[in-house]
């Protein structure tokens, strides 16, 4: 460990352009969601008056709790189904299960696909038109189904090109650590003639839990920043029926696109990325809690 | 080490497995080898399909083409704005992932070398980054980029890029403390500058974890979408990602042109995945440090 001034010629480039690139954006954006500003001319100080037009307007307020509602419920099936289901194939994986890596290798190839080629597949499959699944069903003399334009089946595709897309990275995540674990634990438990079960639950489960806290808590932010993929699928109005609309998308719309009074409001989406990450600190810190309490003591 | 590892405690070899035991794990197996055909499946139509011609595509959209042709991709590539998407993109991944992993490498020694003052501050707040999505930041970015006059420029979105240093910088953080100094104090003796031992002793040793964090960085920013929409919306500097979107949009008129574009997209990310598979697997899951 060195005491001189040298280390600002390490630190000073990456500090300056994360400094403009990354954490000034930061203040600025906590900072416009007080404002009117709509991109143009004056700043304009006006207190918390955007969150009041957002909890109260007639016609924004359902938009925008519609959206978030779709992303508490993508976080839920993020939580429920996701996260068990990597849990369960990096456990399979890790069990050294018949052909275990060429599954490693099939699991986590979509996930250096691009969200807008995912969507392309999605087209491919879906489009009510020309996509094959409708053109299969037709074959089978079954009735064909307007899937990405169904707002019965809308949401539940999205969660499954998810999970074909999205699992790569934390079934890696959740099997690097099972790899991580002692080998003499690993050891101890098969001399003591534990069963699969039992190793399982008592060993494998409580170990990696740490390491899975931090995992589900990416997940979960990441959950509450969707983006791509609706708005790709289902249009900048999220959808039929705003079933595949998101916070993110409220905000792009509303912003960059035709806001509330027909013109791009800077200020008035500033305070809809404030809302959005309150939300999402509120469900990190919640979900810390619980996952906490599930800790194992050692 | 790592492969060492899974050698020594093989959990299924070693064991004798139950009838049924076996039989789960079979049938475990055979449910993931049919669920990775899906992928399979989607690729090769895709490849397919971009090798036929749109009367082809249109009567015959799963099976094997009548006859090969390129047409398709002669009418992506023929115009040559393709070709500048391609180009676009190239730009903004190559220089964006060099400028971030340079900077976050220089960053990391000087946290992991050096004793100072905020130390410990400096460490946590180069780690928002990781903890913020984008989309938080994406207006005043806008803003920025706007006054600076970057907007719809590549540079603009290529510093945004570099700045994006808060994962691969903390990877660092944790190689470079598994260094011993005492390689860097001998060169130090021998009066080289600090700066100079950096770039000449302490960089080629981290070369593989460089390679590995580039990969992840590179894969990231080839795939982007959310940022090059928003802060390039220009049409001519429009990345491949974007081309695809608007593909998409309009799928029915340009089918063949956009499986022929699709698959040119594909083409670099799949190479470098067959390629480089564990490096990229190592590097998400932060392995590249264990060596």
């Amino acid at each position: 460990m060195k005491k001189n001034r040298n280390y600002l010629f390490f630190i000073t480039p990456a500090f300056i352009l994360y400094t403009i690139f990354v954490a000034l954006p930061i203040v600025i954006v906590m900072f416009l969601g007080f404002t009117d500003w709509s991109g143009m001319g004056e700043i304009h100080l006006v207190g918390i008056k955007n969150f009041v037009t957002i909890f109260t307007d007639k016609r924004f307020a359902p938009e925008f709790f519609n959206a978030l509602k779709n992303n508490l419920k993508y976080l839920l099936c993020v939580w429920l189904i996701i996260t068990p289901f990597q849990y369960l194939v990096a456990y399979l994986l890790f069990i050294k299960i018949p052909a275990h890596k060429y599954i490693k290798f099939m699991v986590f190839l979509p996930y250096v696909i691009s969200t807008t080629i995912v969507s392309f597949f999605a087209t491919l499959i879906f489009n009510p038109n020309i996509g094959f699944l409708n053109n299969f069903l037709g074959k089978i003399g079954m009735a064909s189904g307007a899937w990405f334009g169904d707002p019965k089946w809308a949401f539940k595709l999205l969660i499954l090109l998810i999970l074909w897309q999205g699992s790569g990275s934390g079934i890696m995540i959740f099997y690097s650590n099972f790899m991580d674990i002692s080998s003499d634990v690993m050891e101890a438990s098969r001399i003591d003639g534990c069963t699969e079960w039992q190793r399982f639950l008592h060993i494998l489960l409580p170990l990696s839990l740490p390491s899975c806290a931090s995992n589900i808590t990416m997940s979960t932010i990441w959950a509450l920043a969707i983006f791509d993929m609706p708005f790709i699928l289902g249009g900048i109005n999220g959808g039929i029926n705003g079933t595949l609309d998101f916070a993110n998308l409220v905000f792009y719309r509303y912003t960059f696109g035709s806001g509330l009074n027909g013109k791009s409001d800077l200020g008035f989406g500033a305070a809809i990325v404030l809302i959005m990450f309150i939300v999402m600190m509120a469900v990190t810190l919640l979900q810390n809690k619980l996952l906490s309490k599930f800790e194992y003591d050692n | 080490m790592s492969k060492n590892k899974s050698a020594d405690f093989t959990t299924g070899n070693g064991e004798v497995l139950s009838t049924s035991g076996k039989l789960i794990r079979w049938i475990c197996s055979i449910v993931l080898i049919i669920y990775s055909f899906i992928t399979i499946f989607v690729l090769a139509i895709t490849v397919m399909d971009s090798l036929k011609t749109q009367t082809d595509l249109v009567t015959n959209f799963v099976g094997l083409p009548k006859a090969v042709s390129f047409s398709s991709y002669a009418a992506v590539l023929g115009g040559g704005e393709f070709l500048r998407y391609f180009k676009n993109s190239v730009i903004l991944t190559v220089c964006g992932t060099a400028g971030c992993i340079i900077l976050s490498a220089m960053a990391a020694y000087g946290i992991a070398r050096y004793k100072f003052k905020g130390k410990s501050f400096l460490t946590g707040y180069f780690m928002i980054g990781m903890m913020v999505p984008v989309q938080v930041s994406i207006l005043p970015l806008f803003i920025i980029l706007r006054n600076l006059g970057l907007l719809n420029k590549l540079l603009g979105l290529i510093l945004v890029y570099i700045s994006g240093i808060s994962m691969s910088c903390l990877i660092f953080q944790k190689f470079f403390r598994t260094i011993p100094t005492a390689l860097e104090e001998s060169a130090r003796l021998d009066g080289c500058h600090d700066l100079t031992v950096f770039f000449k002793i302490i960089l080629p040793i981290t070369k593989p974890v460089i390679f590995t964090m580039a990969l992840i960085t590179a894969i990231g920013e080839w795939n982007d979408f959310y940022m090059p929409m928003v802060l390039l919306g220009n049409k001519n500097v429009t990345t491949l990602t974007l081309a695809i979107y608007r593909y998409i949009g309009q799928f029915t008129r340009y089918m063949s042109e956009s499986m022929a574009a699709v698959v040119i997209t594909l083409i670099p990310i799949i190479a470098i995945y067959f390629a480089f598979s564990s490096q990229i697997v190592e590097g998400l899951t932060g392995g590249a440090v264990k060596g």
